[in-house]
């Protein structure tokens, strides 16, 4: 049945790059369209005001086949066209797409996807420290807690190249958000309290100018029982996950069996950041 | 039966603009058909008349007018129609001095 199962999937032009587990949640290749993802936005009441002001402007998802001013359209890894999430050309601006589902069973899942990331290519430099991160977090409840393992890649800081891998297990602050008592928010995105993996360092192929872009693959395993990320995989390295934790806060009220997962990206300059994605593809134990 | 993608973009939410504007770029070359939407959620002055400029980009970085225009009313939500616009769409525009308005710009893509 196993053979036969991986014989089917290897057949498969868009999956055979893939190795997912033995239920496939989603696969969202993006020329079959925008597949579900949607901008990230913060908790409000009454008005927009009311939200965190690292919620409010993460930006809406395209549909990109990666048109170059100068060599024109590369077209995604498969086909035409891939998701693309872009920055306002402000530094530290970050956007952010979701993509929202659940779980039903607490067992092992798995992301995988082919992305690539790049500067707005508007000068005619290197701009290899342009984009400051690119990043994956899941948003996740079960009976007893509210988890959100937060990965980034962190190209650069303040113009300095970093090419390392960091997470996030410290929470932000929960703030009630209006009048009600029912609703509350925390900036998880915050550039606090990231900390580098064990040996996290990476360079990945930003390829000389900011208009040629290579695909790479990248892996995230969760274990959704032991709420651990059991694995983090960008190409050829499978990263040391020693005292790497998600954020664990008790759970709130309205978000049982959640599993959202965000991407982001966001930009060292004032300018634009973008983060584009292949494919995409979630699958579980269940 | 396969069926027309259609997308809605939010490309503003609750921007304010004042002077020379432009909302973000959007990448939209699948589309065939769209249709910006502007709701004013607050105005500062007399904006009634102001034209905003449907623009358009081969790269996303370098403008020129498409001809179409949008004219602020007193309505809520006024919008404007446009078809054959390549890869990247904006909408541009200059308010009068000391006016203002506070808008939600939604971009409906069909394809």
């Amino acid at each position: 049945m196993e053979d036969l199962r991986r014989a089917l999937l290897r057949a498969h032009a868009g999956l055979s790059k893939f190795d997912p587990l033995s239920r496939i949640i989603f696969y969202d290749d993006f020329d079959r369209g925008l597949q579900g993802w949607s901008e990230l936005i913060g908790n409000y009441e009454d008005s927009l005001d009311s939200m965190l002001p690292g919620y409010e402007d993460l930006r809406p998802p395209m549909l990109s086949n990666g048109t170059m001013w100068d060599t024109g359209s590369a077209g995604s890894m498969e086909g035409n066209y891939a998701l693309k999430i872009a920055t306002r050309p402000r530094a530290g601006h970050i956007a952010a797409d979701v993509k929202r589902v659940t779980w039903r069973r607490r067992g092992p899942i798995r992301l995988e996807a082919y992305f690539t990331f790049k500067p707005e290519p508007a000068e005619l430099r290197l701009s290899e420290t342009d984009v400051r991160a690119v990043g994956v977090l899941f948003d996740i409840q079960d009976e007893g807690n509210r988890w959100m393992p937060h990965l980034r890649y962190l190209n650069s800081l303040n113009g300095e190249h970093l090419a390392r891998w960091q997470f996030k297990r410290r929470s932000e602050a929960l703030v009630p958000v209006g009048v009600t008592g029912k609703t509350r928010s925390h900036f998880h995105l915050a550039s606090t309290n990231w900390e580098n993996l064990p040996d996290g360092q990476q360079t990945l192929c930003y390829n000389e100018i900011a208009t040629k872009y290579n695909w790479h693959y990248l892996r995230v395993d969760l274990n959704l029982a032991s709420r651990a990320i059991s694995r983090l995989q960008c190409n050829d390295r499978v990263h040391d996950l020693a005292d790497v934790e998600p954020m664990i806060m008790p759970p709130m009220p309205n978000l049982w069996c959640m599993l959202n997962v965000v991407l982001w990206v966001e930009t060292d300059v004032h300018k634009r950041a973008f983060l584009y994605l292949d494919s995409v593809i979630l699958s579980g134990e269940w | 039966m396969m069926v027309r993608q259609n997308y809605t973009a939010v490309v503003e939410r609750n921007r304010v603009f004042r002077g020379d504007f432009a909302t973000e770029p959007y990448e939209c070359g699948w589309a065939s058909e769209a249709i910006f939407f502007v709701r004013k959620l607050e105005i500062s002055g007399d904006v009634a008349g102001t034209r905003m400029r449907v623009q358009i980009s081969g790269d996303g970085m370098h403008w020129c007018e498409e001809g179409t225009t949008l004219d602020l009313t007193d309505s809520e939500v006024d919008f404007a129609k446009v078809r054959h616009f390549g890869n990247w769409l904006r909408l541009g525009g200059a308010l009068p001095v000391g006016t203002s308005i506070r808008v939600i710009v939604a971009l409906t893509l069909k394809e």
